[in-house]
């Protein structure tokens, strides 16, 4: 099915098909209804749309997902954050599970039956990701995996986690990764309480958790490649998801009686609009290319510069709608996008790669 | 045009356009067959000729022929355009500057108020020069921090000027895709060139900052690019002017218009 065509069969879908949200924005709902809307879509077959057959899949290109998640973000059917999740966890089973637990696992993700989570960082390893101390040793079959994660988004509500363990020395070489169950004995999930008032990341502590051999991602000491590798995958089709989502904030920004200032909000416009068309050019090179490199750093730095930018002229705008009320969602938001700077790596970790690796600066 | 073409084409004008500007790049264009590629293949001559004048610092009277061309009238006129603050100038052929301009070796002109002009156009030719204006600045401080030493080590390995420059060559990037996603509508390419703009004026603070001292003498070729980058900033919108239109088009609208689709 080409894109247009799907969008529009897509559109005509979801305008018989009610799925919109309740007025609870707790993070509970936000889950349920996320695993709501998937469970219809993959009844549907729209969330099969390309992703391949061996894993429950319809096939077609990836750019279907993107317009999918364009769609859900544009209707506000589900939190864009934990919608997009799938985009870097399915991708990451099949290129490195053997294929007969990607095709056992994946669709328990896609068809909402499940939630999973992602446990790179470490309370010693934000931007130095590679210098991650939680340790798996090996024991006959088995893997022993001890050791503690933080900003484990979801992990409260996961069945599943896509963790990296240390198995080897120092450094990259030494990370692999694995597919762990999150009721595993040993696993304790904490909730952090954040900025936001939304619990939505966790601290995961490990004790003596025992992985079964069958369970790791690949070879040993491939962990480094799989966590660089999902980057293509983040920001391509999240990055859409994200700016969809961003633009259907600047409507209701509109929409909710902001002061008529028209330097601030083109600029807002002028940010996303700019964001929107490196993430269409990036989708068509992922798709022509079958790979991105580190000129996604420029999405990355687009993208968080324009996000805000939005929520600044929000809160603006709109004035006292961040501090004295918490009626919408302009005061979560607008919190919630403090963090574009730093998740997925960090704004200053982004402006390092792309001088050393887009304009060849050499080293610090 | 494929891209073996294309890629002789653009070797062609850029040697071109290192021996020559104003007047005689305005043959050399025409004899190149200039009219005729404009004509028949806008899409590819209007990036590449613009951004190959700005990479090379050149000028030519070619967004006369591209405003031409949207208004439908006879070719050879230098109609009136519009510059920011509501002023007017005139993209003059015969290379006679007007008085003491920024950038003297753009022969524009202050005129009286014109009449309406198409703008989509012309907005997206002075965006790809814009563009290759801010990575010519964005080169030479790159080659000037690789090649500078202070405190015993190049300015390179600096964090500040690396991340100036990396913020440089975001922005250039943004206004690329932007360019390359601008239509034949009158917004898309009205952000185009305000991303544009913007960028080029990025890249002129942080790669004056870069380059220290040198790059405030006339000595070094920095200045050439910033106060062309200043003076097209200007002509058919400045990115302040274009932004602010772009508000008021959504506080009409109500809504966010998207302008591009997968």
């Amino acid at each position: 099915m080409n894109t247009a065509d799907f969008r529009r069969e897509l559109r005509v879908w979801l305008d018989a098909h009610d799925l919109a949200p309740g007025d609870d924005h707790g993070l509970d709902a936000q889950v349920a209804q996320l695993a709501r809307v998937r469970r219809a879509l993959w009844e549907a077959g729209w969330m099969r749309h390309g992703w391949p057959r061996e894993v429950g899949g319809l096939g077609g290109p990836g750019v279907l997902r993107a317009v999918l998640g364009e769609e859900i973000a544009s209707r506000d059917l589900a939190e864009p954050g934990i919608w997009s999740m799938v985009e870097v966890l399915v991708p990451t089973l099949i290129d490195y599970a053997p294929p007969a637990l990607a095709a056992d696992m994946v669709p328990r993700l896609l068809s909402g039956r499940e939630q999973w989570c992602q446990g790179f960082s470490e309370p010693g390893s934000g931007s130095d990701l590679a210098s991650l101390s939680t340790r798996a040793t090996r024991d006959a079959d088995d893997w022993v995996v001890s050791g503690q994660k933080v900003w484990t988004s979801l992990a409260q509500y996961a069945a599943r986690c896509v963790l990296l363990a240390r198995t080897g020395g120092p450094g990259h070489d030494g990370i692999s990764a694995f597919l762990v169950d999150m009721d595993s004995p040993g696993i304790t999930v904490r909730p952090l309480r954040t900025i936001h008032g939304v619990d939505e990341f966790a601290e995961v502590f490990l004790d003596d958790v025992r992985v079964p051999g069958d369970r790791l991602l690949g070879a040993p000491g491939d962990g480094w490649k799989l966590a660089m590798d999902l980057l293509p995958h983040e920001r391509s089709t999240c990055f859409w998801h994200r700016i969809a989502h961003l633009h259907s904030r600047l409507d209701r920004l509109l929409a909710d009686g902001c002061e008529p200032d028209a330097d601030s909000l083109g600029a807002a416009w002028l940010d996303l609009h700019t964001a929107r068309c490196r993430s269409a050019h990036t989708q068509r090179a992922l798709a022509e290319e079958g790979r991105l490199g580190p000129e996604t750093s420029v999405d990355k730095i687009l993208l968080a510069t324009a996000e805000q930018r939005l929520f600044d002229t929000a809160r603006d705008l709109l004035p006292g709608a961040v501090e004295l009320t918490d009626a919408g969602t302009w005061r979560t938001e607008y919190l919630y996008s403090r963090a574009a700077t730093i998740y997925g790596g960090t704004a200053e970790i982004q402006r390092n790669i792309v001088a050393r690796r887009l304009l060849g600066l050499g080293k610090e | 045009m494929d891209a073996d073409e294309r890629e002789l084409l653009e070797q062609t004008l850029r040697k071109t356009m290192t021996g020559t500007s104003g007047t005689g790049l305005d043959t050399a264009l025409a004899d190149l067959g200039w009219t005729q590629m404009l004509a028949e293949e806008p899409d590819t001559a209007v990036p590449l000729v613009f951004r190959l004048l700005g990479e090379t610092g050149a000028h030519a009277s070619v967004l006369n022929d591209v405003v031409l061309r949207e208004t439908g009238g006879p070719p050879g006129r230098t109609p009136a355009l519009p510059y920011t603050g509501g002023l007017w100038v005139e993209w003059v052929r015969d290379g006679d500057a007007g008085d003491r301009p920024l950038d003297p070796g753009l022969p524009l002109r202050r005129v009286a108020e014109g009449g309406p002009v198409p703008l989509a156009g012309g907005r997206r030719a002075l965006g790809w020069w814009l563009l290759g204006t801010g990575r010519t600045m964005l080169a030479l401080a790159r080659r000037h921090v690789l090649d500078r030493q202070q405190f015993g080590r190049p300015l390179a390995s600096f964090q500040a000027l690396r991340h100036r420059l990396a913020e440089t060559h975001v922005a250039l990037e943004g206004a690329e895709a932007a360019l390359t996603a601008a239509g034949d509508d009158d917004t898309s390419p009205l952000l185009a060139k305000a991303a544009a703009g913007r960028a080029a004026l990025t890249a002129a603070r942080h790669c004056q900052q870069a380059l220290g001292g040198i790059g405030f003498t006339a000595e070094h070729e920095l200045h050439l690019h910033v106060k062309r980058a200043l003076v097209l900033d200007g002509l058919l919108g400045s990115a302040r002017d274009l932004t602010r239109e772009a508000g008021t088009l959504l506080l009409r609208e109500g809504r966010t218009p998207r302008l591009v689709e997968l």
